[in-house]
């Protein structure tokens, strides 16, 4: 293993709501290798969701710290590290993913052309057709299937080559067959171009694509998981589900 | 792309600019023109001018027949003048088959028409007394006899010659004897001005475009009343349509939290955020601007000729094309738009890369403590206004103060409109029962914000409606009571196609001229002391040189009775007149009264207003005169002002609720559009189509209601203030009155055309669903 790409460092998240302090994260720290899958499981509330949006820097934590390919997020401002999520980082989310006036192409293109950079056609092309999608170009979201959809976003997040690829619940909305198909090209993202992928999920099967997995509940890190089959997830988090 | 949200900033802006180069077109055109009988005039020398708080437009104080004719002598000699002609006109009117022609009401000597270049067309100048030049188009032949009307009454006259212009003219001896106080006298040829200056100290020198000053007071004072209203327009314009895009745009914003949210997150930054809102805004702006020139510059004529046949313009008054209306609509446009969407921008700049991720839009805080500031501060600057209008003693100045408190009140009620929608809807639908009610409250208590957003237009509407009727009602109630005082009952004599009545028709009728104090001028009035107006004065009034002084003129000179004030009459004649008599406020009509006998010595051209007849006499029709009841004179009387009042605040009115009624209809149809979700799941939930649309209508009248209630609260609040302005003005005892017509024939019109912007859409979006099935 080589440095982690993602390193966490006593990760704490709380906040208010109501009258309620609600801690989402409590002291998490983690390294996640470069060029490897992880995906971070836990029942509803563990602080998974909130994991995920710290270490992509959308949200800021309100204690400990992220360092993304050696950059430390706390230290940069508002518009740093939007310039640094479009530049290192991408994501997939469960829905809402596609600008709904804009074509297919135009969706991937957009991150490239909000940094300012021009995005060539044939860049382009070749990212819609890393994700089968070269007859789809010119077609809107509402024209698309949601795995087709989900593909979009998939090629969107890699047009910028990320250093890291999030994706939060990327098959919570979609069939088992289109699931396949998105979790296939995920893993296949990691094995051939040694792209490091998060991805929240609470489906076993899902996370079984993954290298390891990580367990949150309460907010904490419980477990990690290498290489395990569906079965053997499924068994752990019924028992984690059941502690809880 | 011109999609619905656009649609409405579109529209606003089209419509401010196209108001915004309408009244700037015409303002534009609204420079004084050079009277047609002064066309040859090269400078002009006017005699010292005065100043007076009752009228922005004073006639200058006359110089002296011999003053005059010593004054012409001297800029004769100044090098480059051709002619120097002292300018004597005075009221004289020919009667053709009985009636008297109203397009000829003055009459010059015949030196003057060197100044309009006329020339005759037929016989020769006048040159003995009851000879005159007539126009040609009265079909009169050069040695036929006239009747003239003047001020002692109609007489014969013969026609000595004929001009082509509507212009009379007589012989300059005759002209000295009707008119010998002189205002002005025309220089032809190419004198140097700076010379003609050195050669008439203490007179004020017109030439090249300064020339215009020459037109009539009345002109002058008609322009001005345009200009005034004209302004108005254009302020009320700008304000309703920044305010329109601001709230299009907060709604917009507010709609688009999710897709903004995921811009974020996919790599926009703040900036970029705010940028793409400003630019959006300034686009639509540029392109709206464009029509809103265009549609400007062809209604400028049209309403041009409205505000001339309204009376808000002289008759020359004529709309041109001017460059710098258009280059101002122009810019206008984006100006406007990009000013009316900074807040939005700033607020869409604030959403966060995770807004995409959430599922419902709520909000979280409707009250921000900026919005807590900002609402508050307007709230003072409103108030501050309403002070202002006690202090001021300027009726323009009372009209902008209370103008801008109720501007300044609106912007108040609408940022605070968040924090007073919980309990508004609490009181408005705590009766309601069942489902649809339910939905309704929590719908629009949770979205607090929205539902103000949606409200703001509605607010705007019904404020602007009430406080200008209410306004209007209240000063015209304030003056019609002033006039009711003075009425009586019986039967007057006024004029019939006259300014005013003759000495034949009316001779002993008050006759009202103006005496010239240092540096002002004051209303003065002639009384016969053998009339009954005069009453128990008359005495004093008939020895020479006596005059009757009101309370607080005399006051303010430090003058008792029997003290001498030095006056100058409308002939330039300066004379001490001994005080006979000291008024108390407001039982004399005028400042100073004294003799009729002095008044047609010193002014020969001055005309009776109005002369009541005792009852049951009965009065032989002179030329020029005729006699009605009291009531027809003071309906007559106010008629004119009325027309002028009304149409004003039909304009006003106008704008400001065409404006607000455009952005309720669209405000709810950008809702009810975004809401179909919401909707559709009521649908899924088991509520019948009709049972949707009653929850669609009922949060539309939600809106209406809210939004008439802090409205019409700000309208009063302001009109309050303006009531009490007036009151200490006029030292009426004046009423708030709130025109309830008026209010209600507003939020009619809201409730209208919010129900129509919300219930036909969603009746359209359910027809089209057919039955409920999952969406994806």
């Amino acid at each position: 293993m080589t440095t982690p790409m993602v390193s966490l460092r006593d990760l704490r998240m709380e906040f208010r709501a109501g009258p309620d302090q609600v801690t989402a994260l409590d002291g998490v720290t983690v390294d996640l290798p470069a060029g490897t899958f992880t995906a971070v499981m836990g029942p509803s509330g563990s602080g998974k969701s909130t994991l995920l949006h710290c270490a992509a820097g959308l949200e800021r934590p309100t204690g400990g710290e992220v360092v993304l390919d050696g950059v430390t997020l706390g230290d940069l401002d508002e518009t740093g590290l939007t310039v640094l999520r479009r530049e290192r980082v991408g994501f997939v989310f469960q829905a809402f993913n596609l600008i709904s006036s804009l074509t297919a192409a135009q969706n991937v293109a957009l991150p490239a052309r909000l940094a300012g950079r021009r995005v060539d056609e044939a860049e382009l092309a070749a990212a819609l057709a890393r994700v089968g999608l070269t007859d789809r170009a010119r077609h809107r979201p509402v024209e698309l299937s949601g795995g087709q959809q989900q593909r979009v976003a998939i090629a969107r997040a890699l047009l910028t080559r990320p250093a890291v690829l999030f994706a939060d619940e990327p098959t919570g909305a979609l069939d088992a067959h289109t699931s396949r198909q998105v979790l296939g090209l995920l893993r296949d993202l990691v094995d051939e171009r040694g792209q490091t992928v998060v991805m929240v999920t609470h489906d076993p099967v899902a996370a079984a694509v993954a290298d390891q997995v990580l367990l949150l509940a309460d907010g904490q890190l419980i477990d990690r998981l290498a290489a395990a089959s569906a079965e053997s997830i499924a068994t752990r988090m019924a028992a984690v589900e059941a502690t809880c | 792309m011109l999609t619905r949200d656009r649609l409405g900033a579109f529209v606003a802006v089209l419509f401010g600019t196209a108001i915004v180069t309408l009244t700037l077109a015409l303002l534009a055109s609204a420079k004084p023109q050079v009277p047609d009988r002064f066309a040859a005039v090269a400078v002009a020398v006017r005699s010292p001018g005065v100043s007076t708080p009752a009228d922005p437009f004073p006639e200058s104080r006359p110089w002296s027949s011999a003053e005059a004719t010593a004054l012409a002598a001297r800029l004769a000699a100044v090098p480059g003048v051709a002619v120097a002609v002292p300018d004597r006109r005075f009221y004289a009117q020919p009667v053709l088959g009985g009636k008297p022609v109203t397009t000829v009401q003055e009459a010059h000597g015949w030196a003057s028409s060197a100044l309009a270049s006329d020339s005759l067309v037929a016989g020769r100048p006048a040159q003995s007394a009851r000879e005159i030049v007539v126009p040609r188009s009265l079909g009169l032949p050069v040695g036929s006899a006239v009747t003239i009307l003047t001020a002692p009454g109609p007489a014969q006259w013969t026609v000595a010659g004929l001009v082509d212009a509507d212009r009379l003219y007589v012989s300059d001896g005759t002209a000295t004897a009707f008119a010998p106080g002189v205002r002005m006298i025309g220089l032809t040829g190419h004198p140097d001005p700076e010379q003609v200056r050195q050669a008439a100290p203490g007179a004020t020198i017109l030439h090249g475009a300064a020339l215009g000053d020459l037109e009539s007071r009345s002109d002058a004072r008609t322009r001005w009343i345009g200009m005034q209203v004209l302004t108005g327009m254009t302020a009320l314009a700008v304000f309703a349509c920044a305010f329109v895009i601001a709230s299009t745009f907060a709604l917009t914003v507010h709609q688009r939290r999710r897709e903004l949210g995921l811009l974020r997150a996919v790599g926009a930054t703040p900036g970029q955020v705010r940028r793409m809102i400003m630019r959006d805004a300034a686009v639509v702006g540029a392109i709206a601007g464009v029509a809103g020139t265009l549609l400007g510059t062809l209604a400028a004529p049209v309403i041009g000729r409205v505000l001339v046949d309204a009376g808000f313009e002289p008759e020359s008054f004529s709309v041109g094309v001017h460059l710098w209306p258009l280059l101002a609509g122009l810019s206008a446009g984006p100006v406007i738009a990009v000013s009316g969407s900074v807040l939005a921008a700033r607020r869409a700049s604030a959403i966060g890369p995770l807004e995409a991720l959430r599922q419902a839009a709520v909000d979280d805080r409707p009250m921000t403590r900026p919005r807590w500031i900002a609402g508050l501060l307007f709230a003072a600057l409103g108030v501050a206004a309403g002070a202002a209008t006690l202090v001021t003693d300027d009726l323009s100045d009372l009209a902008t103060f209370a103008l801008l408190g109720v501007m300044a009140l609106v912007m108040a009620a609408t940022v605070l409109a968040p924090a007073a929608v919980p309990p508004i809807v609490w009181v408005v639908l705590r009766p309601v029962r069942g489902p649809i009610g339910t939905v309704m409250r929590e719908s629009a208590l949770t979205g607090a914000r929205r539902t103000a957003s949606t409200a703001a237009p509605v607010l705007l509407t019904v404020a602007f409606a009430v406080f200008i009727a209410g306004n209007v009602q209240a000063s015209t109630a304030a003056y019609a009571s002033r006039r009711a005082d003075a009425a009586g009952t019986g039967t007057v004599l006024i004029p019939d196609g006259t300014p005013g009545l003759t000495d034949t028709a009316a001779g002993a009728a008050p006759l009202p001229t103006e005496l010239y104090l240092n540096g002002t001028v004051a209303p003065a009035i002639g009384l016969d002391p053998a009339s009954p107006a005069a009453g128990d004065r008359g005495p004093a009034l008939a020895a020479p040189d006596t005059v009757v002084i009101i309370g607080w003129r005399a006051a303010q000179l430090q003058l008792r009775l029997g003290d001498a004030i030095e006056v100058s009459f409308a002939d330039g004649v300066r004379r001490p007149l001994r005080i006979v008599g000291v008024a108390a406020d407001g039982t004399i009509p005028a400042d100073f009264l004294v003799s009729r006998q002095t008044v047609r010595e010193h002014d020969p051209s001055a005309l009776a207003t109005a002369l009541p007849l005792p009852t049951g006499a009965s009065q032989a029709a002179a030329v020029g005169a005729r006699a009605v009841d009291v009531a027809t004179y003071s309906r007559q009387a106010d008629a004119d002002e009325d027309r002028l009042v009304w149409i004003f605040t039909l304009l006003l009115i106008g704008v400001s609720v065409g404006y607000g009624a455009l952005a309720v209809a669209n405000t709810l149809f950008m809702a009810t559009a975004r809401r179909a979700p919401d909707y559709r799941l009521l649908r899924l939930a088991g509520a019948t189509p009709r049972q949707v649309l009653l929850a669609v209508a009922g949060e539309s009248t939600l809106v209406v209601t809210i939004g008439a209630g802090l409205g019409g609260g700000a309208a009063i609040i302001a009109l309050w203030g303006a009531t009490v302005g007036l009151r200490s003005q006029t030292g009426s005892t004046l009423p708030l009155t709130v025109p309830w017509p008026t209010a209600a024939a507003a939020v009619a019109v809201c409730l209208l055309l919010a129900l129509a912007g919300s219930v036909l859409p969603a009746r359209a979006g359910l027809r089209h669903i057919g039955p409920p099935r999952e969406t994806s």
